[in-house]
């Protein structure tokens, strides 16, 4: 049987036993109940991807709003007092010792005692007509205020930092899940044939502590695994010829590499031979495709004005840029983890009053750009842009190892945070929930990380319950094994 | 479709097998409302008692065995679809069963309605060998399973594998190393004399290497999630490399299974332990930690308990227990209570979640000074334990009164009050505990005006009650002084004798308070109970005029957050002379310069720490509660050690230890332990288990392919062979079954894709560490040195970037041995995976990784092609090549092909190599630029892309 044929027959095979999965997906109604308890069904929902292209593109559970998505994630829990979620009554409690109700039962990082409350450490001012209250700590992002909905009463249970990050990317607060972006990857493929369909760019000097488990594809195939663009050494690991060989003798080799494998495969006929074939292929594609989208020096000057760019550097500015041009060539989920926002006051670095203020200084600009370039290039139709932290701040200030702190901080608050979310299938212009008076819980509509999980798959094209895996006796999917619920009031 | 039926279906007419025919009905239909986690009308089909003969919330029984007509289930299975009592529910399944199943249960049910456990619930029963048709031959017993089977399905068994073929597959999953040229020429030779001779040979030989622990340990470490960092939060290094050598040499010296289990679970209970039973229990200390400031250490050790619990029932049960965290087991037998039932074995294990994974143990670096240093340290324990137990005994003799303050003040905002509870003085800490605090107590002087010969100290959890569910932070007593003040508030500090603690080994010595040193009394990291302290002055204290002050220093604090203070206490005082005598006995000091000797002594012996298992003090001992919902803060009643009743009992089932239950997963009654560890075997040598899903031999799992085999494997590894790992390898490679060849014709991929029949030989890409390790061995580079501390080879630049700027990535130099060590040495962090390990499917091991799946993706060709440590592989192939082979450059093409996999090259495939040859030496020659930084001369830069091509050949690749 000849390659070609083989291929064929591979892909017809998948075809097959894609049926059931066809006919699930159709018969959208009453799937819930046909699921449950179905164990003979397990892996139907399995998406079936071409046999030599792990990552072709394919429909999701239902057509989706959201084509892809650029999550720009502010690693440490930017303070949301500081920021979108304005307290006036917190002002008037300001120096004032913490009341107890607000201590009881609830467990601090390096809260002691009795702190006391701290009012907001920024000016805050309506913006646009949808008059969303954003502070002057980021006033080009303010200009964008009609383009973004906010959810402002986001919670989580995990108030360290490592266990929340893997929660709001994976959905459990242990390593070892798989990420938004693998899940995604996995379930709807790439549309670029030769890149990753899951891109991650770091800044702000460190890796997030617990590193690469925030993009890893846990229990499904590595190749869902998020592939980091590096600022320093190669773009893509690897991806760069060795010392001595050029693209040219890189063809030349491959040439009588595929022909040599491809006897293999006629001696053994392994089908593995020919995905290898095709993944050596894809491999050449991308040594030209990655640089190449990386190279932001080719843009116009305007746009480097517009972001504030600095080729050559590691810069959340960058970041932002390389996250629209990854998003114009079609990269399925690009993230973005910036370093630095553990407001604790315990530094200069940490301090609401000095490392902070440098801190939004600098992802102002790229993030309004970011949003001005998509929306100039009609991206943002079927582009969605996310922002949030881990977690949420304290309306009390830190007084860690019990006493009052030189400079100014807040500590871990997992009962509310803010996110916001610009783009396709939301609401432009509105803000989703409400805090209490002092901004510490959320009061109305709260949003747990599961819900909001939830919610992204959805825009997605995806029925949150039944995109799973079996792992562990249990059919795991990315909102975990309680209740998750699409937040409706965001959706467009 | 053509594809294979692996598991035949049911069959009416012949006597229905409850776990083949009835239970996955139950399981697919009716688990889901009537399970383990919802048990709608009380009815749970997971349950024999929930079901035959058990009356439901219908009143009426579910099942009467012989009697279809009393039994509701057989009612309501049948009721017409429109009927709202019809079962399964018409909502969620319309049709109703069919009527093949409704035949099934009535056919059950008048057959007695026989209830069976789950396969691997049952002990395996020694299967009778099928007959095999005379023309097919059998090696071995597998064979005859494994032929029987082809029979059945019309499928022939493929012809052996050529002799080169078969040595480098025998190699490579022996070894996790390619054969050598030599070896591969004595091999050919001998096996066309007398192929099983030379083969058995083969076997033997590399059986013997200790390259076979270097490949073998690295399931294992899988298992039991081994790395070099502590994970979650700062993934700070940890020294525990010593356990992976363990577990090499175990393999080496093929340990019997049954003492590799024991050893690893409870090797810290056997009596008189050897440093190398301590060093086993590492096993269960490479679980996370998290560092992170202002995270609490309780919620750390408990998940770091759970893991234990998850990780050994996954290890030696392939069972997916972690599900009863929760709740009642969704379809297996197991109850919530069972879960928590299990942790009581490990939960009174002395580490917390600290980042000095104390306790620790010194290993020695020599080995030879092993037995020394373990009758060394058995010496020290008991001096220290007999120096305490008459000390301890003494104190609880001897009569105390209780020690008023006339006042009590700290050196900060730490507030502290005193008042009389239970005639007791306690001093106490009110709101806001701020870090390291100084209390000074000015005790009211006892009016006897008898002197003070002894002092007692009661820490006292702030919530005596809750804290024997819910721990409080602990504390630290980092000095203790005794000060006597005159009028003019001149100091004179009385010297100590001694100081007894309640336990009689801290992690850091009470003694120390004698000093001030720092590090002292203290209840580490957290209390359940109160603890108590006596400290015996050098001479009795008789203060007369002078004022008393007691000065406690409170230093410590963890994780940047949590001071650890003492938050209530009292003292007690004694004018018992038996306690300054006590102190100052002959024997006793004889006693302690006895121990300051063996101590000298041991602290001669160069050794590196290591991180393991110990139990806490009885009189400290951690109570265990089942979490509700699987919630740590909420605790629900308490429970001592057990098994679930689903499985056979332990002998002795009164109080049993850690040490019982190891011996339990042993004891050869176990119906899944030696199942599932022959069955990782299998997976290791096929690429496929015989239960293809490693990690679950429950009933969602697969059923075994060949269920026989299975169980003729089991028991033939734990009575035949009587756990020797070497033996049931060797069985299994002397098979005809694995020497088949791996060619396959179009029809038979087609018909069993997966090889689950085992019409041919195994064929799989090799693993992440044999891929690196045969492309040093091709390369002529790699260091056969076993064991040692990790090493760091080449990594690209950008990624190594930890969190703790200090861990150090240190390359070695082009050249240094440690630059071409077996992958298994690499460093493993678990935030910043190998690169190359990662991206050919090694997990990175934070919890027990019982399957590594494949993946076939762009960004192994790039590692492969590109990849600093494969480029040096292909220079050193092409130096092989160039210069240690003599004849034309075809015969050197040709015998770098043979080196890299076993055979050489057809025809085709050299003139293939040749032409690629002399088209890059004529490119290279035309661009001299080109090759710089790879070769000096045009043919050499030929050899290297050559070399290059080789080293990513799918044949090189897959075994």
């Amino acid at each position: 049987m000849n390659p070609e044929t083989l291929l064929k027959e591979l892909h017809q095979r998948n075809l097959e036993a894609d049926t059931r999965r066809q006919f699930l997906k159709t018969c959208t109604t009453g799937m819930g109940g046909f699921f449950l308890g179905d164990q003979l069904a397990r892996g139907a929902a399995t998406p079936q991807h071409e046999a030599d292209n792990p990552l072709s593109a394919l429909q999701p559970h239902f057509n989706p709003k959201v084509k892809r998505v650029i999550y720009l994630h502010m690693i440490g829990a930017p303070s949301q007092l500081e920021l979108f979620d304005y307290k006036p009554e917190l002002e008037k409690l300001d120096g004032k010792p913490c009341p107890q109700e607000f201590l009881e039962g609830k467990r601090f990082a390096f809260i002691q005692g009795t702190p006391n409350m701290m009012g907001p450490q920024a000016k805050f001012k309506q913006h646009g007509d949808s008059g969303a209250w954003i502070s002057d700590r980021l006033p080009h992002l303010a200009k964008h205020a009609d383009d973004l909905c906010f959810i402002k009463t986001m919670n989580t249970d995990q108030f360290n930092h490592g266990p929340a990050q893997l929660m709001v990317h994976t959905g459990h607060a242990q390593i070892g899940y798989p990420s938004i972006g693998s899940w995604v990857t996995w379930g709807m493929g790439s549309e670029n044939a030769d890149m990753p369909g899951f891109m991650v760019l770091l800044s702000g000097g460190r890796l997030p502590r617990v590193g690469k488990a925030l993009w890893s594809a846990g229990f499904l195939p590595s190749v869902y695994q998020g592939v980091q663009c590096r600022s320093v050494g190669d773009p893509v690991l690897n991806v760069s010829n060795p010392a001595g060989t050029n693209s040219e003798v890189r063809r030349t080799a491959l040439d009588a590499l595929n022909k040599l494998n491809q006897s293999t495969f006629d001696e053994f006929g392994d089908p593995e031979t020919l995905t290898r074939i095709a993944q050596y292929e894809m491999a050449y594609r991308m040594q030209t495709a990655v640089p190449e989208v990386m190279s932001i020096d080719e843009e116009p000057e305007s746009v480097h004005e517009m972001y504030g760019t600095e080729p050559g550097k590691e810069s959340f500015a960058n970041n932002c840029l390389l996250a629209r041009r990854l998003a114009e060539r079609g990269v399925r989920y690009i993230q973005l983890f910036d370093w630095g926002w553990d407001s604790h006051g315990a530094s200069e670095q940490t301090a609401l009053n000095r490392g902070f203020i440098d801190k939004c200084r600098n992802v102002d600009k790229p993030i309004s750009a970011l949003l001005t370039d998509l929306k100039q290039r009609g991206m943002l139709e079927d582009t969605l842009v996310v922002w949030s932290g881990e977690f949420g701040r304290t309306p009390m200030r830190e007084n860690r190892g019990g006493q009052e702190m030189a400079l100014k901080g807040r500590d871990h608050n997992p009962s509310a945070f803010t996110l916001w979310m610009a783009g396709a299938g939301v609401k432009a212009g509105t803000t989703y929930g409400e805090t209490d008076p002092i901004g510490y819980d959320a009061a109305l509509n709260p949003v747990r990380v599961n819900d909001f999980h939830a919610t992204l798959l959805h825009l997605l094209g995806f029925d949150h319950k039944h995109l799973t895996v079996p792992f562990q006796g249990l059919q795991q999917k990315l909102t975990g094994v309680n209740h998750a619920e699409i937040v409706k009031g965001v959706l467009s | 479709m053509p594809l294979v039926s692996l598991f035949s279906q049911a069959h009416a007419q012949n006597q229905i097998d409850f776990a083949r025919d009835i239970r996955p009905i139950l399981n697919a239909k009716c688990t889901g409302c009537h399970g383990g986690v919802k048990q709608a009308g009380g009815v749970s089909f997971v349950y024999e008692n929930q079901v035959v003969n058990f009356e439901g919330d219908t009143g009426n029984p579910v099942v009467v065995p012989n009697n279809v007509d009393a039994s509701e289930l057989f009612f309501r299975i049948t009721l017409p679809d429109d009927d709202i009592d019809r079962m399964p529910p018409a909502d969620e399944h319309p049709k109703g069963l069919t009527e093949n199943e409704i035949a099934l249960f009535r056919q059950w049910i008048e057959e007695g309605a026989d209830w069976a456990g789950h396969w691997s619930f049952e002990s395996p029963v020694s299967p009778e060998l099928p007959t095999i048709s005379k023309d097919q031959t059998a090696r071995s017993g597998i064979d005859h399973f494994v032929l029987a089977r082809l029979e059945k399905e019309g499928l022939k068994a493929s012809p052996p594998a050529q002799a080169a073929r078969l040595l480098r597959r025998l190699s490579l999953d022996l070894t996790g190393l390619p054969p050598s040229i030599e070896e591969l020429d004595t091999f050919i030779a001998d096996h066309a004399k007398d192929p099983d001779k030379a083969i058995s040979a083969a076997v033997d030989e590399r059986l013997a290497r200790p390259a076979f622990g270097e490949k073998w340990s690295t399931m294992w470490l899988d298992l039991v999630r081994y790395a070099d960092s502590r994970g979650l939060g700062q993934d700070g290094k940890r020294n525990i490399w010593p356990y992976r050598d363990w577990v090499v040499n175990a393999f080496n010296d093929d340990m019997p299974f049954d003492q590799f289990t024991i050893r690893q679970l409870a090797g810290d209970l056997l009596p008189k332990p050897t440093i190398n039973d301590l060093i086993a229990t590492a096993a269960h200390r490479n679980t996370q930690t998290n560092n992170e400031g202002g995270t609490d250490d309780e919620e750390f050790r408990v998940e770091a308990v759970i893991d234990r619990v998850n990780t050994t029932w996954q290890t030696w049960g392939s069972i997916t227990f972690g599900c009863v965290q929760c709740h009642d087991h969704p379809y297996e037998a197991f109850h919530h209570d069972d879960y928590y039932e299990f942790m009581a074995f490990f939960n009174n294990t002395a580490d917390s979640d600290l980042k000095n994974d104390e306790p620790l143990l010194q290993v020695p670096n020599d080995p030879s000074k092993w037995e020394d240093a373990a009758r060394l340290d058995r010496e020290i324990r008991d001096l220290q334990t007999r120096l305490w137990k008459s000390g301890r005994k003494l104190s609880q003799s001897v009569s105390w009164t209780p020690l008023a303050f006339d006042n009590v003040s700290t050196s900060n905002n730490t507030i502290i009050e005193n008042e009389v509870v239970d005639e007791q003085h306690h001093f106490f800490t009110k709101g806001t505990v701020q870090r390291g605090p100084i209390y000074r107590l000015y005790p009211t002087l006892p009016e006897s005006g008898k002197s003070i010969t002894g002092f007692k100290l009661t820490v006292l959890p702030t919530d005596t009650e809750k804290a024997l569910k819910d721990s409080e932070w602990g504390f630290e007593v980092s000095e203790l002084e005794v000060e006597l003040l005159d009028e003019k508030n001149e100091v004179t500090k009385i010297a100590f004798a001694a100081s007894i603690a309640d336990i009689p080994f801290l992690p850091h010595k009470p003694d120390t308070l004698i000093g001030k040193s720092g590090n002292g009394f203290q209840a580490w990291t957290r209390m359940h109970h109160a603890r108590e302290l006596t400290i015996i002055p050098a001479e009795p204290i008789a203060p007369g005029e002078k004022t008393l002050r007691i000065r406690i220093s409170n230093k410590g604090f963890l994780l940047g957050a949590f001071p650890l203070v003492i938050k209530r206490g009292y003292f007690e005082v004694s004018s018992d002379p038996a306690l300054i005598a006590f102190a100052k006995s002959e024997e006793r000091s004889g006693l302690t310069k006895s121990l300051t000797a063996l101590q000298a002594e041991r602290k001669k012996i160069p050794s590196t720490t290591l991180p393991v298992m110990a139990e806490r003090h009885t009189s400290i001992t951690r109570p265990t509660h089942v979490f509700a919902r699987g919630n740590f803060l909420e605790k629900d009643k308490s429970v001592t050690a057990g098994l679930p009743d689903s499985l056979p009992p332990l002998s002795n089932s009164k109080n049993p230890s850690r040490l019982e239950m190891a011996k339990w997963w042993v004891s050869g009654d176990h119906p899944m332990t030696s199942r599932v560890f022959v069955n990782r075997i299998w997976e290791q040598l096929f690429g496929t288990g015989l239960v293809a899903t490693l990690e679950d031999f429950g009933s969602s799992g697969e059923k075994p392919s060949h269920p026989e085999l299975l169980d003729h494997l089991a028991l033939k590894f734990q009575n035949d062979f009587a756990w020797s790992v070497k033996s049931i390898i060797r069985e299994i490679v002397n098979s005809s079954t694995y020497q088949q060849s791996a060619k396959a014709s179009p029809e038979l991929i087609e018909r069993d894709p997966a090889n689950r029949l085992l019409a041919r030989g195994p064929r799989n890409r090799l693993a992440a560490e044999v891929l690196r390790d045969q492309a040093l061995a091709i390369g002529g580079l790699l260091t056969e040195k076993v064991g040692g501390p990790p090493v760091h080879p080449p990594i690209p630049t950008g990624v190594w970037k930890p969190f703790q700027a200090g861990d150090k990535w240190e390359t070695p130099k082009r050249g240094e041995e440690n630059r071409y060590r077996r992958a298994l040495y690499t460093y493993t962090k678990r935030s910043i995976p190998f690169p190359s390990m990662a991206t050919f499917d090694a997990p990175s091991r934070e919890f027990c990784n019982p399957r590594r799946l494949q993946s076939n993706t762009p960004l192994q060709a790039l590692t492969m092609l590109n990849d600093e440590a494969m480029t040096e592989a292909a220079a050193g192939l092409a130096r092989r090549m160039k210069y240690d082979t003599e004849g034309t450059v075809a015969e050197k093409l040709s015998a770098g092909y043979r080196i890299a996999t076993a055979r050489p090259p057809s025809s085709e495939k050299l003139s293939e190599l040749v032409g690629l040859f002399e088209k890059l030496e004529a490119q290279y020659a035309s661009e001299p630029e080109l090759k710089k930084g790879m070769a000096g001369t045009a043919d050499g830069a030929a050899f290297t892309i050559v070399a290059q091509v080789i080293l990513n050949l799918d044949e090189v690749l897959t075994k």
